[in-house]
């Protein structure tokens, strides 16, 4: 796409003017600076594609971190009315309920890095990671069932952290009007052996530090301190989501035709939200967003206990809290602002985070007068950042931002520019150690191959869908 | 362009991944594209063709049939920790095939696994019939 098909709206938001079957504009927000590398992707093609779907309200939007995927551009926001429009799988995307949660805890960084490599290694050994790794977690259909209605809630009743946990989680670990007969018997074999597990890819458990801090008020009221030590976990609902999302690919395309719908592409395959195949994927996506939320439950304990371990302290000592959990791979039905109305919406993020206003209804109370905490990771070795949701979010992006930093090379240009080079030692040389489970992993995920993730915070910022709390660097990392 | 597999090209795919591939008949392709799918998850050259699974699918259309012939040998490798290094293909009618895959456990010892396929998308997804044979592209969620 080139740049005079967009019209500039403000200095970080750009507008793809409705056209031919596009029900509304497409919006991307990014600074003039990214739009280079954005244009050169298809993802401006594929948002124009989502303001197609049906019921499609105000805007298909995407976010500064968007790139090319496969229907719905990574990055991307779409809000569907309640009654007239759809639901699509591939807005959602395969990893159902793909999210962050960040924790701090009561150490330092001068206490840690000595034992760094030990941490690291004994979290690499507890937390299995890498391709189709089975989780210590010998789940019957009986116990999967329990996972899939109750979420988080299954991991604290089963000894994996405690019920505080559970406030710091968006929905607070659950989701309701799940649907266990709306699941496929593939989507159970396939959960059966991974949960505890972070899987491969872009999935890792990072140890940081808080490196800096924007917003005081906001850092002490999350408990966030200069030089504290953090770690955050990245992962979803592993095979269980990916079948659910395949499964019901297919009965959308099926759903496509049975209801006179077009589409520029079959990958964004929907269902009217009433119909009997919307439901139906509702009601299975919720047990896969339970299943991811019980996931990152499972693994947050086991972080914790291996700190307790490495730094012979107990788990007051270690002082591991939640500070806040996102979903950045999810479809809700959220109450927001259009045509100057509150309505009943179907927001779909599909790499987009939820960011709520102060004030909003779902944030915990430490929260509510600062706004929904947001964590956006970046690559293996620069920052991550933790942000704020604004009302100006509230407003145009219903309530949402973006992810992490986004892709700029694909895998196989990631492995060429690794070759010949140890990813793993010039991570260690710049004060990083990671352990990743395949090197073909590191070469893949290396840095460059990442978009600066500041970047696309400033972008955000500028555009006022986000504020700025802290900064924090990473110091060890594993990888799938 | 891997000089083994001459007849598949690499899609340079910012999030996932992809080729596109040709061969001289759709059965061919079809065999050809289950081949070109193992070659992202491991090397096939060291699978060895020990045991063998059978398939039955039957799909609306070609581009369905191929993706869910697709989805089911990486459904069986990643359930049954298998590699498939060899396929037959046969087409009952333009919409329906029975095919038969090859391969072995995962022994760590010898298969490098390389990454994990979570699906088989629709995306982009097309089968066309060309001058010499046909052709396709798949792209994967990784």
């Amino acid at each position: 796409m080139e740049k005079q098909n967009l019209r500039q709206i403000s200095p970080a938001l750009w507008e793809i003017p409705q056209s031919g079957k596009m029900n509304v504009p497409a919006r991307i927000y990014a600074t003039e600076n990214m739009l280079d590398s954005i244009l050169k992707d298809n993802a401006p093609e594929q948002a124009m594609n989502v303001a197609h779907l049906p019921g499609i309200v105000n805007y298909s939007l995407a976010m500064p971190d968007m790139h090319w995927g496969y229907g719905f551009p990574i990055g991307g926001v779409a809000a569907f009315d309640a009654d007239a429009g759809v639901i699509s799988p591939g807005g959602v995307g395969y990893d159902i309920n793909c999210g962050v949660r960040l924790m701090a805890t009561s150490l330092n960084r001068q206490q840690v890095q000595p034992k760094l490599s030990k941490l690291i290694e004994a979290l690499f050994h507890t937390v299995p990671t890498g391709v189709g790794k089975s989780g210590k977690i010998q789940a019957t259909l009986a116990d999967l069932k329990k996972v899939t209605a109750t979420g988080a809630k299954w991991a604290v009743e089963n000894g994996y952290g405690s019920p505080s946990n559970l406030e710091y989680i968006e929905e607070n670990g659950f989701i309701d009007q799940f649907d266990l007969d709306a699941v496929s018997a593939h989507a159970w074999e396939r959960g059966k052996k991974q949960l505890g597990t972070l899987g491969s890819g872009n999935h890792f458990l990072e140890i940081g530090y808080v490196a800096e801090i924007y917003d005081e008020t906001a850092a002490q009221i999350m408990g966030l301190r200069k030089d504290q030590i953090t770690a955050i976990i990245h992962c979803g609902s592993r095979g269980f989501g990916y079948q659910v999302c395949d499964d019901y690919l297919e009965i959308m395309d099926r759903a496509v035709k049975k209801y006179g719908i077009e589409l520029p592409d079959r990958q964004l395959a929907c269902a009217p939200l009433h119909s009997k195949e919307g439901q139906a994927y509702l009601g299975a996506m919720r047990c896969a967003i339970n299943y991811a939320f019980a996931n990152r439950q499972i693994i947050y304990s086991m972080t914790e206990k291996v700190f307790e371990r490495v730094f012979k302290m107990s788990a007051t000592e270690v002082g591991m809290r939640v500070i806040y959990e996102v979903a950045h791979n999810i479809a809700k039905f959220e109450k927001h602002n259009v045509d100057g109305r509150m309505r009943n919406v179907c927001v779909h993020r599909k790499g987009a985070t939820r960011a709520f206003a102060p004030g909003a209804e779902g944030i915990p109370a430490q929260y509510k007068k600062i706004g929904q905490p947001v964590l956006i990771p970046g690559d293996m070795g620069r920052y991550s950042y933790v942000l704020l949701g604004t009302e100006k979010a509230m407003n145009e992006t219903f309530g949402s931002t973006c992810h992490g930093a986004g892709r700029a090379m694909s895998r196989t240009k990631a492995k060429k520019a690794a070759r010949g080079r140890n990813i793993g030692r010039e991570l260690s040389d710049s004060g990083i150690y990671v352990l990743g489970a395949s090197r073909r992993t590191l070469d893949e995920e290396i840095p460059e191959a990442y978009k600066d993730v500041s970047h696309v915070v400033d972008a955000c910022v500028q555009a006022g869908i986000s504020k700025k709390v802290a900064k924090l660097r990473p110091l060890g990392c594993i990888k799938g | 362009m891997d000089s083994k597999f001459p007849w598949l090209k690499e899609i340079d795919h910012t999030g996932d991944c992809g080729f596109t591939l040709e061969a001289g008949s759709i059965k061919h392709l079809f065999e050809r594209a289950a081949l070109g799918m193992m070659r992202i998850i491991t090397d096939p050259s060291t699978v060895s063709p020990l045991a063998k699974v059978s398939f039955s699918i039957e799909e609306r259309d070609s581009e369905a049939l191929l993706r869910k012939w697709l989805s089911q040998l990486n459904f069986y490798h990643i359930t049954n920790d298998f590699l498939f290094s060899r396929f037959e293909v046969k087409f009952k009618n333009p919409n329906e095939i029975a095919a038969s895959a090859w391969g072995e456990k995962i022994n760590a010892d010898v298969h490098e696994i390389y990454t994990e396929i979570k699906a088989v998308t629709y995306h982009e997804l097309n089968i066309i019939k060309t001058s010499t044979g046909w052709s396709a592209r798949i792209i994967f969620d990784l």
